[in-house]
């Protein structure tokens, strides 16, 4: 059987076919693909799915290995091999807020999709907030007066400037990164190993 | 009415298969001479959460007792038969049990284990009977493609140990290595200070595979008598396991302790078709020492759930059907108990007569009640 390998759809999808197409593996078919989530070429059977969605699928083995955000693995902390880098997906996690905001005296009211790395960094800082769980657009939470401040990726920075937010503080960086099933990588180690070695050698030359 | 997730109600093949797997396990240990145990399902959290037992609370299922104690389900065997059997005499030394687990942190909030604790026993013994014992079973359920991996704690251990950590850099450390992150575990040891250990572990986490990557390391470590004493030991393992007719084993070199009581080899049981852990084990003497026990102590659980998806099902037995009345039901259970082998129901109507292979009636001849074939 070939190695299934489970991509994140979107943002990763584009830099992940210019690596791969680099490493000199065959990509027509995902370049093709249209709207089908499955793909086969003749050395891999590919899915596309949502970044979290990526790591379910690694996790219980539908998916020998994946590209996913690093800032996915980090919020979700999925059981994976995280193995290693990709040199492409780079962002940054923020602390963005209205331009010239006055923080109010009261607790602080955070919004984010990114929960759980939320809590982490305000409890190193030693201060409590409630956090707001929100699915997307994130940035609309300060200006329509739903959270003090928002923790969010920024890649360039031009979404927060165009909804007049500014970073207060930046605290982790992130890749795209290569992530394998338990098991997979120790029973099809024989399938698995040579493209992993690719994938890190390119990674490597990047 | 709706469960809670991770819970399950069970019917037909995984039942089935289940309880043959737990029957098919009690009959394997008692042959061998295991005395079986079982412990309480509700347990202090302390015989879990202590400084040797290092299990996460948050992962259990727990609450407040009446004296403000907590109290958990029993999140795992191990803890909890080293704290039963610390006092019982060493001449015991073989133990079996079966029974629920449960976990947050798992798909399934219940899973079911079966295993085994050897004590008290001479170390290589303890191991090899635990192995042996495994591929045993394994053997009864009829379960062929299976890959089993040995590892050890005590090479990480001894690469780190000329080094120095600080607690939370260690615990990083072995997460960083747990998970096979190559940048991370550079990153710590070049920030601690110890940037000459990079290497070495960056290489360690890909030693896996079969066992010809020994010898690669047997070469590496030529000078480190620590190092080349557990390559020996694991060779040794590897000899029993072959001569005993397995064909499928692994090492992973690199592989750390993802309970903080293992101390030394470690193994694993993978099933070949779908990758599932079917059993997992290793030694961890250091549990009993909050007992104040050096003693050498090594077992492993089977995933008794993974286990009974793998199963084939049984072999349905001729199925028979007594068509009575509440007047013959007694005539109708006299016949039934006279056929062992078959699976014998009784019924007043008949509902579904395709699902038995043979009919029968009770009717009345010459005064007299009869069981005839309809």
């Amino acid at each position: 059987m070939k190695p299934v390998i489970a991509l994140t759809k979107g943002r990763l999808e584009k830099q992940f076919l210019e690596f791969f197409e680099g490493l000199g593996y065959e990509v027509e078919p995902l370049l093709e693909k249209g709207r089908k989530l499955q793909i086969e070429t003749k050395e891999f059977s590919f899915f596309f799915a949502k970044g979290v969605d990526v790591t379910t699928y690694v996790e219980n083995g539908i998916a020998d290995i994946g590209v996913v955000g690093g800032d996915i693995l980090i919020e979700h902390q999925p059981d994976v091999f995280n193995l290693f880098p990709l040199p492409f997906g780079h962002c940054r996690m923020a602390l963005a807020t209205k331009r010239d905001y006055q923080w109010p005296e009261r607790k602080k009211r955070i919004a984010s999709t990114f929960t759980n790395i939320t809590k982490s960094y305000f409890k190193g800082k030693g201060e409590s907030v409630d956090i707001i769980k929100l699915e997307g657009s994130v940035e609309l939470a300060p200006i329509l007066g739903l959270a003090d401040a928002i923790v969010d990726i920024v890649e360039t920075g031009t979404t927060l400037k165009e909804n007049g937010l500014v970073i207060e503080d930046e605290f982790l960086s992130f890749s795209a990164r290569l992530i394998a099933n338990r098991s997979s990588l120790k029973i099809k180690r024989d399938q698995l190993v040579p493209v992993i070695e690719r994938f890190r050698e390119g990674a490597r030359n990047e | 009415m709706f469960l809670p997730a991770g819970s399950q109600d069970e019917t037909g093949v995984q039942i089935s298969n289940r309880l043959r797997a737990s029957e098919i396990f009690r009959q394997v240990t008692k042959k061998r001479n295991f005395q079986q145990i079982s412990t309480p399902v509700v347990e202090y959290a302390q015989t879990f959460t202590n400084e040797v037992a290092g299990m996460d609370l948050h992962s259990m299922l727990k609450w407040f007792n009446g004296e403000g104690e907590i109290e958990v389900l029993r999140p795992d065997w191990t803890a909890a038969i080293a704290r039963a059997i610390a006092g019982q005499h060493p001449s015991k030394q073989k133990w079996s049990y079966q029974g629920s687990v449960f976990r947050f942190d798992k798909e399934d909030t219940e899973s079911r284990q079966a295993g085994i604790e050897i004590v008290h026993a001479d170390r290589f013994f303890g191991e090899a009977e635990s192995l042996l014992t495994a591929v045993a079973y394994l053997k009864h359920l009829n379960i062929e493609d299976y890959v089993i991996e040995l590892g050890h704690t005590g090479i990480f251990d001894a690469l780190i140990a000329p080094f120095t950590f600080s607690k939370q850099e260690e615990a990083e450390l072995l997460k960083a290595m747990h998970d096979k992150r190559s940048d991370l575990v550079e990153e710590i040891v070049v920030t601690a200070g110890n940037a000459e250990l990079a290497k070495p572990l960056m290489a360690l986490i890909d030693a896996y595979g079969s066992r010809d990557i020994m010898e690669q390391y047997r070469n590496r470590w030529s000078d480190r008598d620590d190092l080349t004493e557990i390559l020996t030991h694991i060779d040794k393992l590897i000899d029993l396991l072959e001569a005993s007719g397995v064909t499928e084993v692994i090492v992973d070199l690199g592989r750390v302790k993802n309970l903080p009581y293992y101390d030394g080899i470690m193994f694993r049981g993978f099933l070949t078709i779908d990758g599932s852990t079917c059993f997992s084990g290793g030694r961890y003497d250091r549990l009993y020492k909050q007992f104040e026990l050096i003693t050498s102590a090594v077992g492993l659980a089977f995933d008794v759930d993974v286990l009974a998806t793998q199963m084939e099902p049984e072999k349905e037995p001729e199925k028979i059907c007594i068509i009575a009345s509440p007047e013959t039901h007694a005539i109708a259970e006299e016949f039934r108990i006279e056929m062992e082998e078959q699976v014998v129901d009784i019924q007043y109507e008949l509902k579904n007569q395709t699902s038995y292979h043979t009919i029968y009636q009770v009717v009345v001849e010459n005064s007299q009640y009869k069981v005839v074939e309809k």
